[in-house]
């Protein structure tokens, strides 16, 4: 209960923000939610499922690229489309996945810190990939991705102001976060939270250790490819960046740093971590990076379940059960 | 048939110091199941001590002397400091050790800035190879590698500290239970494999461009050479690093930068697929 309390709140307070602050932080924030729910799509497949991808923004970027190809209307040019656009960009990283997953994970496959090295190596190989490749832009990226366009029926609304954009994908981000919530405690987060912690007995039990895998992946790259796609569109560009090592490092740090196995804490992580980077790193200069990359060591270390998970947990854990050991 | 030699011949320096490096990446992971993302860093620490050597003017043999004393400190600091509270956490290392080695690139930043510096090459001498001239350095390099990584199987496989060493890699409780110190030797183990690292990275440090981003231009291919070779016996390491480092240098001559990381990755996916135990079978078959 305490928990659904503080998260109504959380999302309370993101809904009213744009009353207090201005069209600069406004966007910011929009940025701020997009990356959250990316945040959301890592905790998904590690903190839930257990599979340590170090190169989420894989699914990210190529959710990014989809969308920009779609509605600048490069391959067909006249299906540019935002609710095409968005459904290119969830199902193509979410079919990657599956193509990646079944190749990594059946089998004898590979878990682990092997899938971790992999996933990586994955997503360095694709950025100079997408470096290369002129026809997309090579290094210098696409420019001039138009905005969402939310108009249905043949009606057209581009989302081009500051307010309108921050309120829409306020409304994707909580209903995903909700939507997620349920998945998380529904019988299928209780198959997930097994293939983390036990996956022999879990095969014991009959279920197909390689199916759930593979569903978690996508799912959780179709998420990813969804909050490239709204980046994209809210960006106007996308690049090489986006797909590469250090977007997923970035990810890896918001999420270790909230707190893997509780969605609320990556999200506040991510939000957390890009708001202070925003405001701090001014004062800190360059020490911001050393003072990030320290952070998340020591949260590693002293608090595995995540700086903001501990608080969150201990808030909120008076009427629950304890959580199952990591 | 001779112009081919140089290309080759490149390919063999690379091979060698991809497996020096790959050698400490080995020796912390088969035997305390550390993954240490900080490694490419620690290489990266050895070339930027050899870029202050030599302004200092030190002569290039004491650089790589100080590489590997400071680099190898350095490894004890940051496993009394770091890893020694995770050893049982294997994936926690990974994290924690990424940390460390954002904390390590932005720390050298902070003090040397983002630009390449360069390490001028003690020996501008070259030798002719039939029509063509090769760098003397490059050919002293190989030795140097050689024997580094003689002697490190040496140690492993012919000394007392060798044989506790590998006893704890196979049975870590039973080489406690027979008295032998299993955490003093993690200790001395990490520091091994960052010494390698430390003294790899001064030694190609004339040959590359140093700078902050160098680490990781070697870590991947380092894993991937151990994901190839197998992470069993130490022997692995020599087969990945061939491979990895032999495709990925010979590819890059003869098509592309990225079509041959393109093939060196696709190549280390096949092996994982097909031969999980990497092409010299290891302890995961167990």
């Amino acid at each position: 209960m305490g928990n659904n309390l503080v998260t109504v709140a959380i999302f309370a307070a993101l809904a009213a923000l744009p009353l207090f602050a201005g069209d600069y932080w406004t966007g910011q924030f929009t940025y701020y939610l997009i990356y959250g729910l990316f945040a959301l799509s890592l905790s998904l497949v590690w903190g839930y499922g257990g599979i340590l991808c170090l190169g989420q923004a894989i699914f990210f970027g190529t959710g990014g690229y989809l969308m920009a190809i779609v509605t600048k209307g490069m391959i067909f040019p006249d299906l540019t489309n935002s609710y095409l656009g968005l459904l290119v960009a969830i199902t193509g990283p979410a079919l990657l996945a599956l193509a990646l997953g079944w190749f990594l994970f059946a089998g004898r496959g590979i878990g682990g810190a092997y899938l971790a090295i992999v996933t990586l190596a994955i997503a360095v190989v694709l950025e100079r990939l997408m470096s290369n490749w002129y026809a997309l832009g090579g290094y210098n990226g696409l420019l001039d991705i138009p905005p969402l366009d939310i108009g249905l029926f043949g009606y057209s609304y581009e989302l081009w102001d500051a307010l309108p954009t921050y309120y829409v994908i306020l409304a994707i981000v909580v209903t995903l976060f909700l939507a997620l919530n349920i998945l998380t405690r529904s019988s299928f987060g209780l198959v997930l939270t097994a293939l983390r912690n036990h996956p022999d007995r879990l095969a014991f039990f009959g279920f197909s250790v390689l199916q759930i895998k593979l569903v978690v992946f996508a799912a959780s790259a179709a998420l990813a490819g969804l909050s490239g796609a709204l980046f994209v569109t809210v960006d106007g560009f996308v690049s090489p960046t986006l797909i590469g090592f250090s977007l997923s490092t970035e990810v890896l740090i918001w999420v270790a740093i909230g707190g893997k196995e509780m969605l609320l804490a990556a999200f506040l992580g991510a939000l957390l971590t890009r708001f202070s980077e925003g405001w701090l790193s001014e004062l800190f200069g360059d020490f911001w990076t050393l003072i990030l990359g320290l952070a998340f060591m020591a949260s590693v270390v002293l608090l595995p379940r995540g700086l903001i998970a501990t608080p969150l947990q201990a808030l909120t854990r008076r009427r629950r059960p304890t959580p199952p050991p990591s | 048939m001779i112009e081919i030699l140089p290309p080759l011949l490149d390919a063999l320096s690379y091979i060698l110091v991809l497996i020096l490096v790959a050698l400490g990446l080995m020796i912390v992971f088969g035997m305390m199941g550390v993954i240490n993302m900080a490694h490419g860093e620690l290489f990266m620490v050895g070339a930027y001590v050899m870029v202050v050597c030599q302004s200092l003017g030190l002569p290039f043999l004491v650089g790589v002397l100080f590489s590997g004393i400071l680099v190898g400190l350095l490894g004890l600091l940051i496993e009394a400091a770091l890893i020694r509270h995770i050893y049982t956490r294997t994936l926690d290392t990974i994290l924690a050790t990424w940390g460390l080695s954002i904390a390590l690139k932005q720390g050298i930043v902070l003090i040397f800035g983002p630009e390449a510096q360069s390490v001028i090459s003690p020996l501008s001498d070259t030798v002719s190879l039939g029509e063509f001239s090769y760098p003397l350095y490059r050919l002293l390099l190989m030795g140097a590698s050689i024997a580094l990584i003689g002697l490190t199987f040496w140690l492993f496989l012919k000394t007392d500290f060798g044989l506790t060493a590998r006893a704890v890699i196979a049975r870590p409780d039973t080489a406690a239970t027979l008295g032998i110190n299993t955490r003093s030797l993690y200790r001395r183990s990490f520091v091994i494999g960052t010494t390698l690292a430390g003294i790899a990275g001064a030694l190609v440090a004339p040959l590359i461009s140093v700078d902050p981003q160098m680490g990781l231009g070697y870590l991947i291919p380092g894993f991937l050479s151990i994901l190839v070779g197998g992470a069993g016996p130490l022997a692995g390491v020599l087969a990945g690093g061939a491979a990895v480092g032999g495709t990925n240098s010979l590819l890059t001559v003869w098509i592309s930068p990225v079509a041959a990381q393109i093939a060196v990755f696709i190549m280390a996916i096949l092996v994982i697929r097909l031969r999980p135990e990497g092409l010299l079978g290891g302890r995961r078959g167990k």
